[in-house]
């Protein structure tokens, strides 16, 4: 009897505490900074992570990652506004506010609010953003788009003529 | 006579012009760095991860943007987002690894369990070593 009361509470701790951490090494962060010219960059290197039952979540890149079209941008990119030799890394660290709305074992996209610090350049910002979270058959995606003054977070005479004030970013990472 | 140089001086200058406008607009703006083209620093996947696990910083300082020849066993092959392959190769340390994005999806398609040497240019350090651009290297 007490190894049955036993086992059946340690079952109870188990589905109680049980985790998942998702991760992906490939995640997808873009922005876009156009004013009179297309200035855009994509980078498919994003290491994230997040865990089902806190909501807690990282997003980690390398400037050095972010791709354009333009070669000459993204030389100017890097050397006069991210100074990505200075500072190479750029972070997300917070949680989803309403985890317990998403259903994790049922497949439908859920409507998630983040809360979190942003660093760019050096410099931390607090943020905070609605998205989406996509479940299908055990795969999960999160998906969002917010805006960042870039004068908060960098300087540049080009900001507000050939470049934007405002740099629309959307996140895009699939996990595992 | 006179005419003549200076009809030549002006078609000489008319080039120049033409030329740097052409470098410095065109050329630079449409070519991209490619590692095939560099000299390489040569160096193991485990050697890497420990001089970065070390310090990151006089890493950052000898290794970010520069063209990479790594070298060392081949432990993961997926794809990313946007459908390129990607090369996970090992180190002494289970935790930490070079992580790698090719160019684009070539002939040779690298092998789990295999020895490989790939050339990149390293981004930095997450995780894992990060390479972009990589190209495989048949020897």
């Amino acid at each position: 009897m007490k190894i049955f009361l036993a086992s059946i509470f340690i079952l109870l701790s188990i589905s109680i505490f049980a985790q998942k951490t998702y991760s992906t090494k490939t995640g997808q962060i873009s922005f876009d900074a156009s004013a009179t010219v297309d200035i855009k960059a994509v980078n498919n290197q994003v290491d994230s992570k997040f865990i089902d039952n806190t909501g807690q979540m990282i997003f980690s890149l390398l400037i050095k990652s972010f791709k354009f079209a333009n070669g000459l941008m993204e030389d100017h990119f890097n050397e006069n506004y991210m100074e990505s030799t200075k500072f190479p890394k750029a972070d997300f660290k917070g949680y989803i506010t309403n985890i317990a709305s998403v259903n994790f074992s049922k497949n439908g996209t859920y409507s998630v609010n983040a809360e979190g610090t942003l660093t760019i350049h050096g410099v931390a910002k607090k943020i905070s953003t609605p998205g989406t979270i996509t479940v299908s058959n055990g795969k999960v995606t999160i998906k969002t788009l917010f805006k960042i003054k870039l004068k908060d977070f960098i300087t540049g005479s080009y900001i507000g003529s050939q470049i934007a004030e405002e740099a629309a970013i959307t996140v895009n990472c699939e996990y595992q | 006579m006179k005419k003549k140089i200076l009809l030549s001086l002006f078609l000489i200058i008319l080039v120049t012009a033409i030329g740097t406008w052409y470098y410095i607009f065109i050329y630079s703006a449409n070519h991209h760095r490619s590692a095939e083209d560099e000299k390489t620093i040569d160096i193991t996947a485990s050697q890497l991860v420990t001089e970065y696990q070390t310090n990151e910083a006089a890493s950052n300082v000898k290794y970010l943007n520069k063209a990479l020849k790594i070298t060392g066993e081949v432990s993961e092959i997926k794809k990313d987002q946007e459908g390129k392959t990607t090369v996970t190769i090992k180190s002494n340390d289970a935790f930490a690894n070079v992580f790698c994005t090719l160019i684009s999806s070539g002939s040779s398609q690298p092998v789990v369990g295999s020895k490989i040497s790939l050339k990149g240019f390293c981004t930095g350090f997450l995780s894992d070593v990060v390479i972009k651009d990589a190209i495989v290297v048949t020897e």
